[in-house]
Formats: C-alpha cells, sequence, structure tokens
C-alpha cells in the first residue's frame, strides 16, 4: 500500500478540491489548508484509505484522458465541472478500481472536514471559512 | 477488603448527585467511574471529534478501541461498532457523565407524561405503561435540582403557562435576532413561547462563574465551568466531605452476591502501568448508576447460581424498553440576519404541541437550536436540493450560515419490548467483560409522533418568515443514544418492572439502580432534569429509610 501519494496523485488531488470549493473572494480549499488537513489524516484516521484516494485519482485522471484527450489539470473549470458532476453520478467510460461516485462523495466531505473544520486540524488556515460563514465576526 | 456503606457505579448525572446526598448524610461511599476526571483542556474543541459530531472519534470518552458493542440491525445483520460510531447509542464516560459536556436543556416532564398509557391507552405491540409515582412526588425534588445545580429560566413559567410557584435561581438566556424571528411566527400562529431552561449560569451562581456566551456548548466543556453538571457540583460536594473515594478508571466487572444470593459488593478493574489491577470491595448497598446501557449490561453480566439470568431479571425485564428520543425538526432560510454569534443559542421554546394532539401519542417539545460549528452546519443544514460542492455549495455556506433557522425537539417515544440490551455471547470489551449487543426498534407509533412534530417545526419556520423550509423523515429503528433510557423501569409490579419507585430492585433490599434506566417513559423533553430529580429523590429515601 503506497503510504504516499505521487506528485501526479498529488496535482490532481489539488485541482479536483479546489472545483469542489472554488476561488473567490474567499481562498479555494488548497490555499484555506485542505492539503494540510488530508495529509495529516492521511498519516492518521484516514490511513486506511490512502490506497483508495492513490487508485481513485488515478482513475479520474484516465478517466479524463479517455474523455477530453488530456489531464484533469489542463481541462477549463467549466469542463471540469462538468466531468466531476459526471463521476459523482458515477457516469463514467473507463473501468475504475474503486466507484467513482463513492470515492467522490469521501473527496466532498474530507475537503470539506478540512475548509470549514477546527483550524486545529490543519485546514481552515487563519479560521478563514469562519469568518467568511460568520460564526466568527469578520474581521 | 475495603468496607462502605455504599458503593456508586457511575460518576454521571444520577451517580453524582447521590454521591452528594449519600456523603452529606455521613456515608462512606466509594464512587466508581470507569472514564477520567476531564478538565477544561481535556476536552478538546474539535469539531469532528466531540460528542457533537464523532467522524473520528470523540472527546468525552469512552476511548474508542476496546469497548466494542454489537448491533443488530432490523434486518437481523450483526456488526461490531465502536464507540463514536453509529448505532453505538453512546453518551459519555466521564466523571460528570452527559454532564461533563452537554447542553444543560433543563425540562421537567409535564404531570402527563407520568400516566401515558392511562391517558393514551397502550399501542399493540408496545409497553407503554404509567409510572409508579406522579409529577407531584418528583415535583419537590425538580426543584431541589435546580437549586442545588443551577437552573437559569423565565420565572413563574413552566412549560409556556404561568406557574407562580416555579422559581428559577437564575434569569434566563437573553434573546438574540433568531428568538425575535421566531416569536413573531409564533405569535401569528397563536403559540405560546418562552426561554428554554437552562443547567447553565446566566450569572454568577453557586461560587462559579457566569456564562461568556462562547460559541462551544453542546458537545464541549465550559472554559468558565458556568455550565453545571455533577462534575462541578454534587461531586465535589461530596469529595468534600471526606466521606467519599471517587476512584476514577474504574470499570466494574460485576456486582458480587454472597452464598445466599444476597449483594454483598462490586469487583472492578483499574488500570495500572498497562495492565489490568483487579479489586473487589465491600459495601451494604450498591447503587447502579452507569447510564442505561451500561446500567442493564452490569446487572446482566451480574449472574451467579442464585440468579442465572442476572440481577434483578427474574422477570426478564433488565434490558427492554431502550428508548431516547426521535428528534425530529425543520431548516429554513430568512432573508433577514437571524445569528448573532452569542451562545449558547437555545432561546426559545413552544410546549404547545407536548400532548393534546388528535390521532397522536404524546407529542413533544421544539426549540432552537445550539450554535453549530461550520463543518457541523455542511453536514445537517443543507437543503435537499444544493449540489453538496462547487461554487453554490460555497455560496450558500457564506450567506446562509446567519440566516438560517433551526428549530427541533424530543418526542415522546413509544417503547417496546424488543428495543433491548442483552449481551452479547462473544465479544468482549478490553478488560474481557461481555459487552452489549443492542437489538429490535422502538414502536412503530414512535414515527407518527415524529412526523407530526416535525410537520410542526416547519410550519413554526413558515410563520417565522422563512422563504424556504425543508425536513427530513425518520424511519423506524432503534432508539437510545446520548437521552438513553427505560432499561430497568421501575413499577409496583416485578412481573412487568425491574425497580421499585425508589429504585431498589425487586427482591433485593440493598440493590438499587439509580439512572435514566429508571424512566418508564421518557416524557417529550431533554431527560437530564427528571433523572437528576429522580436521583435526589432515591438518594434521600435511601439515606432515610437504610440501615
Ligand atoms: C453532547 C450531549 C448533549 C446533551 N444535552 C442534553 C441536554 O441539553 N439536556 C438533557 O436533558 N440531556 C442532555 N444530554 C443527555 C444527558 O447527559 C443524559 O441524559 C444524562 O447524562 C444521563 O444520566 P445517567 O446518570 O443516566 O448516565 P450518565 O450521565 O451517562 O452516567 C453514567 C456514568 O457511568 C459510568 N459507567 C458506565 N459503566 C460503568 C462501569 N461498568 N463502571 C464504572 N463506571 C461506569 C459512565 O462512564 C458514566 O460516567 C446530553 C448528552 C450529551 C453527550
Amino acid at each position: 500500500m503506497p503510504v504516499q501519494l505521487t506528485n501526479l496523485q498529488q496535482a490532481t488531488l489539488q485541482a479536483v478540491v479546489n472545483r469542489l470549493i472554488p476561488v473567490d473572494e474567499y481562498p479555494n480549499a488548497w490555499d484555506a489548508g485542505v492539503g494540510e488537513y488530508l495529509a495529516r489524516h492521511f498519516e492518521g484516521d484516514l490511513k486506511h484509505l490512502v490506497e483508495a484516494y492513490a487508485n481513485g485519482l488515478d482513475a479520474l485522471e484516465q478517466e479524463a484522458k479517455a474523455r477530453y484527450g488530456n489531464g484533469f489539470g489542463e481541462l477549463t473549470a467549466p469542463q471540469q465541472d462538468a466531468f466531476l458532476q459526471d463521476v459523482e453520478q458515477g457516469a463514467v467510460v473507463t473501468v475504475w478500481p474503486i466507484a467513482p461516485g463513492k470515492f467522490f462523495r469521501l473527496l466532498v466531505e474530507h475537503t470539506m472536514q478540512g475548509y470549514y473544520g477546527a483550524p486545529l486540524n490543519g485546514g481552515n488556515r487563519d479560521a478563514v471559512s469562519w469568518q467568511m460563514t460568520g460564526f466568527e465576526s469578520r474581521r | 477488603m475495603q468496607q462502605y456503606d455504599a458503593i456508586i457505579v457511575g460518576a454521571g448525572a444520577a451517580g453524582g448527585i447521590v454521591a452528594g446526598v449519600l456523603a452529606e448524610a455521613g456515608w462512606h461511599v466509594l464512587l466508581l467511574e470507569r472514564g477520567p476526571s476531564l478538565r477544561f483542556e481535556d476536552v478538546p474543541r474539535d469539531d469532528i471529534r466531540s460528542q457533537r459530531l464523532s467522524l473520528y472519534g470523540h472527546n468525552a470518552g469512552p476511548e474508542i478501541e476496546g469497548n466494542p458493542r454489537v448491533v443488530v440491525e432490523p434486518n437481523g445483520n450483526e456488526r461490531v461498532v465502536r464507540p463514536h460510531e453509529g448505532g453505538y447509542h453512546n453518551n459519555a464516560a466521564c466523571v460528570g457523565g452527559g454532564t461533563r459536556v452537554y447542553g444543560a436543556q433543563a425540562w421537567r416532564f409535564m404531570p402527563q407524561d407520568f400516566q401515558m398509557a392511562s391517558l393514551y391507552g397502550v399501542p399493540e405491540g408496545s409497553s407503554l405503561a404509567d409510572w409508579p409515582i406522579t409529577y407531584e412526588d418528583l415535583k419537590p425534588y425538580y426543584e431541589r435540582a435546580e437549586r442545588e445545580l443551577g437552573v437559569a429560566g423565565q420565572n413563574d413559567t413552566l412549560w409556556g403557562e404561568t406557574a407562580p410557584d416555579a422559581a428559577y435561581p437564575m434569569p434566563p438566556v437573553v434573546p438574540g435576532p433568531q428568538t425575535q424571528a421566531l416569536k413573531r411566527g409564533a405569535q401569528q400562529l397563536g403559540w405560546r413561547t418562552f426561554a428554554a431552561p437552562l443547567l447553565i449560569n446566566t450569572v454568577p451562581y453557586g461560587g462559579r462563574a457566569a456564562c461568556i456566551a462562547c460559541k462551544w456548548c453542546v458537545g464541549y466543556a465550559c472554559p468558565t465551568d458556568a455550565k453545571n453538571g455533577t462534575h462541578n457540583t454534587l461531586i465535589p460536594l461530596a469529595l468534600a466531605t471526606g466521606h467519599c473515594q471517587m476512584v476514577t478508571g474504574a470499570m466494574t466487572e460485576r456486582i458480587e452476591t454472597d452464598a445466599r444470593g444476597k449483594v454483598c459488593g462490586v469487583s472492578y478493574f483499574v488500570e495500572e502501568n498497562g495492565s489490568a489491577r483487579h479489586e473487589s470491595a465491600r459495601a451494604k448497598v450498591v447503587i447502579v448508576s452507569s447510564g442505561a446501557i451500561e446500567s442493564a449490561r452490569l446487572l446482566l453480566n451480574s449472574h451467579s447460581a442464585q440468579h442465572p439470568h442476572g440481577l434483578g431479571n427474574e422477570s426478564d425485564q433488565v434490558g427492554r424498553h431502550l428508548q431516547g428520543h426521535y428528534y425530529p425538526g425543520a431548516s429554513g432560510l430568512t432573508e433577514e440576519n437571524v445569528y448573532n454569534g452569542v451562545g449558547p443559542g437555545v432561546t426559545c421554546a413552544t410546549n404547545q404541541f407536548n400532548h393534546g394532539n388528535s390521532g397522536i401519542i404524546g407529542g413533544g417539545m421544539l426549540c432552537d437550536d445550539f450554535i453549530k460549528p461550520p463543518i457541523d452546519f455542511w453536514y445537517t443544514s443543507l437543503p435537499p436540493d444544493l449540489p453538496r460542492w462547487g461554487a453554490a455549495n460555497k455560496q450558500y455556506m457564506r450567506e446562509n450560515y446567519t440566516r438560517l433557522l433551526h428549530v427541533k425537539g424530543p418526542v415522546q417515544e413509544i417503547p417496546s419490548p424488543h428495543g433491548r440490551v442483552t449481551i452479547d455471547p462473544q465479544v468482549r470489551d478490553k478488560w474481557g467483560i461481555p459487552v452489549v449487543r443492542l437489538s429490535g426498534t422502538t414502536h412503530q407509533a414512535t414515527v407518527a409522533t415524529s412526523e407530526f412534530m416535525r410537520h410542526r417545526a416547519e410550519e413554526w419556520l413558515r410563520a417565522s418568515g422563512c422563504y424556504k423550509v425543508w425536513s427530513q423523515p425518520r424511519g423506524i429503528g432503534l432508539s437510545g443514544g446520548q437521552h438513553q433510557a427505560g432499561t430497568c423501569r421501575m413499577g409496583h409490579d416485578p412481573q412487568t418492572s425491574v425497580t421499585d419507585q425508589c429504585g431498589r430492585v425487586h427482591a433485593h433490599d440493598n440493590l438499587f439502580v439509580i439512572d435514566g434506566s429508571l424512566h418508564v417513559t421518557n416524557g417529550g423533553f431533554n431527560p437530564v432534569l427528571t433523572i437528576m430529580a429522580l436521583a435526589f429523590r432515591s438518594a434521600e429515601h435511601i439515606a432515610k429509610n437504610f440501615n
């Protein structure tokens, strides 16, 4: 079982989570620390899912190549969103080693945990989402 | 071997009170608690590992490894679950029990809640029954709990009605913008509302500071010690007498009986340098206050030659009628800001629908919710038609965290004898003690009551100006969890109950159960003040009548 993701898998992960929470006046997922949140949890409570992540991210890349002739990272934002919607629905054309909808649900939940959860877990840099939501008064 | 007047198993809501009352009366008490004593710093504000949202763990015990339970699903599938996982029906395991991190809503049950069978009849297949005591029997002890632990509430008000003798020791929490909106809505519907009573210091009380209105109340420990549980009231009082010895990390294995079958003490494990040390202690009286699920486990695990099915289980009643609360509610979006960041957040309640609902058994209280950390909000407060990710999701979180109204409440459950705690024949915990096996469901009539209240919640939000309202129905299942109750119900008849009206186990003169297990029915309210009142009443009875 790989204990770490490859560089390509990391890059895909970053590109995907940044569509799950895209930038506006507030940072996207990665800039708000979702990567750090995931890195910490891949060493801890999500250790058992690192392999699923590696497989899922590979499958996602392969699916993007099969459909668009390009890696996920090279697609336009609207293409990425449309593509992810299909993955969410399980509407894929290649063979996935993990159910795409299930993998996508994991990605979404973990991204939200990293973005909206307490900064003590490595994400939500400077409690940025807590200000964005108004949970803490906006500075 | 150490000899005590009383051994109390569990330092939770009830056990802490029994310890306080008996130690004050001069009894030599051993208080055994399986969990640790938690300081504020020991209970992290980790919003995905809390007693509120327990995705990967929790913050008030029990330890997630070594304490499994077995769950039997309605379809017969069995799973072994850990304490923070769904289906385990955890409350907490630490000094104070659930009260260490609870939300502290401090409700008295209504007089009708003690007479459910007489009022509504007994639905087929249910074990709905009257309590052996009435509201009047418990009333002085409700007042005592409110005074001794400290409750903030609206004076002269009980259940939304004028009750001149209801004198809370502290003023209620201050209203917020959500209160104004909900009051307006209720007024339009002709419903009475009032400030929910809370075991929280709105002003300094009992030598402890006032609430600083932080946002981390339910599921967390209080930074100013203004949330009143047994850990900061009755237990310190018991220890201060010098008569009460508390042992933490003490997992009670069995209640011991002598050659004649008479209860004489307990045996327990404590951890020492990573290994288990087995201890025994003797007492005139043993009091089981381990919470509804673990109290049943302890009685069942204490079988002996004279009591082959467990203590108090001659009529096969121990562990049955497990109940908790279905907790229907609704969410709605408003145009206005209804959030001011002032905790705890529970400000506005109605008891309009606790009883007297046509075609429905019982009903329940409704009120607004505690402040939710944003990740909790993401899990619980998205409309069903909203994408779970992407720009629209982010925009929703950004615009609506401060514009969402949420009301919910516990409904009167209709107990079933099949919703129960037994002992698993195979699985053991880290001490080697056989673990709880949970099976069955609540009675179907519970679902109807829950659905009725869910629609009232929606109605309230619409009247309060919400332009979009939604809620989720809940199907049949087992209930228990943080409001677990009913597994050693009290009653007059040993055939249909486990204890008498003071918690004394039938056919034993020195074995008591005092905790949520005693509840015959669980009211349409959060249960802890009733558990506390019963504990005061039973402990006073023991102190007066036992020699
Ligand atoms: C997050 C949260 C919020 C809540 N909010 C509210 C609220 O707002 N209002 C309300 O009314 N209720 C609330 N509750 C529920 C309330 O805390 C419970 O109803 C109450 O604590 C139950 O009291 P009890 O005495 O039956 O058991 P507990 O308080 O659970 O105490 C039992 C104790 O026994 C110990 N124990 C168990 N087995 C053993 C053993 N074998 N040996 C030694 N010790 C043992 C346990 O560790 C525990 O400390 C909440 C609970 C939680 C967790």
